[in-house]
């Protein structure tokens, strides 16, 4: 059955969807307890550390690590990275921002979230050829 | 059950359902209106954004018990939307469609969503 192409894939994105989803749930208590919960810090630090890691593990798919298996690339990308990043949250938490009354806070986490995003997605792939430069 | 066991059990079976239907989702997309911009996790992101909007609301409105707030918000739409595919997304548009095509990928995500979140919460309420 796991020789499959279709249920491997499936197996591949359902283990690194459970991981990142885990991931997400369990950092967001940790990083509640840390820095408190009126500002939505965890899902924040969460999408940008995750856009980080796109960056960086995509780039290294074209060089260092082009060899690895379609099913591990699934698994990373589409099942953790995709799973444990999330948008709905994030509207979530500016419609909430909003809803308190906070307008500009709730701007800034909007508009910061997709600035940030990108910018660590470059993070990530400036990196990643860092990396793959000096190994080369 | 045991309620950290309950937790894990309830994000897991929601997690495995959103990815795979962003997944296939994404490749239906793909096929169907090509590549050259991600009209599916733009799709994805903007439904999920919604239902989130639509089903919190009944959430404070009817008291859903935490396993299936856990399954659904936290699972199954924590899953199925994704930020990281959309930075992705938005680097990859930049280099092939140019900065005017992902200036509008990259905004118009989160402004969508933002509106449909806000039209989830008002079906919720009118519920």
């Amino acid at each position: 059955m796991l020789q499959n192409p279709v249920i491997r894939a499936a197996v591949a994105i359902s283990l690194g969807a459970i991981a990142g989803a885990l991931s997400r749930y369990y950092l967001g208590l940790w990083f509640n307890q840390l820095f408190g919960t009126e500002f939505p810090y965890s899902t924040l630090i969460i999408n940008i550390s995750g856009c980080f890691v796109m960056g960086l593990f995509t780039t290294l798919l074209i060089g260092a690590l082009r060899t690895i298996s379609l099913d591990t690339r699934l698994l990373v990308t589409t099942g953790f990275l995709g799973s444990y990043t999330t948008f709905s949250t994030y509207e979530l938490d500016t419609a909430k921002l909003l809803q308190q009354g906070s307008l500009e806070i709730g701007l800034l986490y909007w508009f910061c979230s997709a600035v940030l995003g990108m910018v660590c997605f470059q993070l990530g792939v400036i990196c990643a050829n860092f990396f793959q430069i000096r190994n080369e | 059950m045991n309620s950290a066991i309950s937790t894990i059990f309830a994000i897991s079976l929601g997690a495995i359902p959103g990815a795979l239907s962003r997944y296939y989702l994404t490749l239906f997309f793909a096929s169907r209106f090509g590549t050259a911009f991600p009209y599916g996790t733009f799709f994805i992101n903007i439904t999920g954004a919604f239902l989130m909007g639509f089903f919190t609301t009944l959430t404070s409105k009817f008291g859903i018990s935490q396993v299936v707030q856990l399954f659904v918000a936290v699972g199954f739409l924590g899953s199925y939307t994704t930020f990281s595919t959309y930075a992705l997304d938005t680097s990859n548009v930049l280099q092939a469609r140019g900065y005017k095509t992902a200036l509008l990928y990259w905004l118009g995500s989160p402004l969508l969503g933002f509106i449909s979140i806000e039209l989830g919460i008002w079906l919720g309420r009118l519920i």
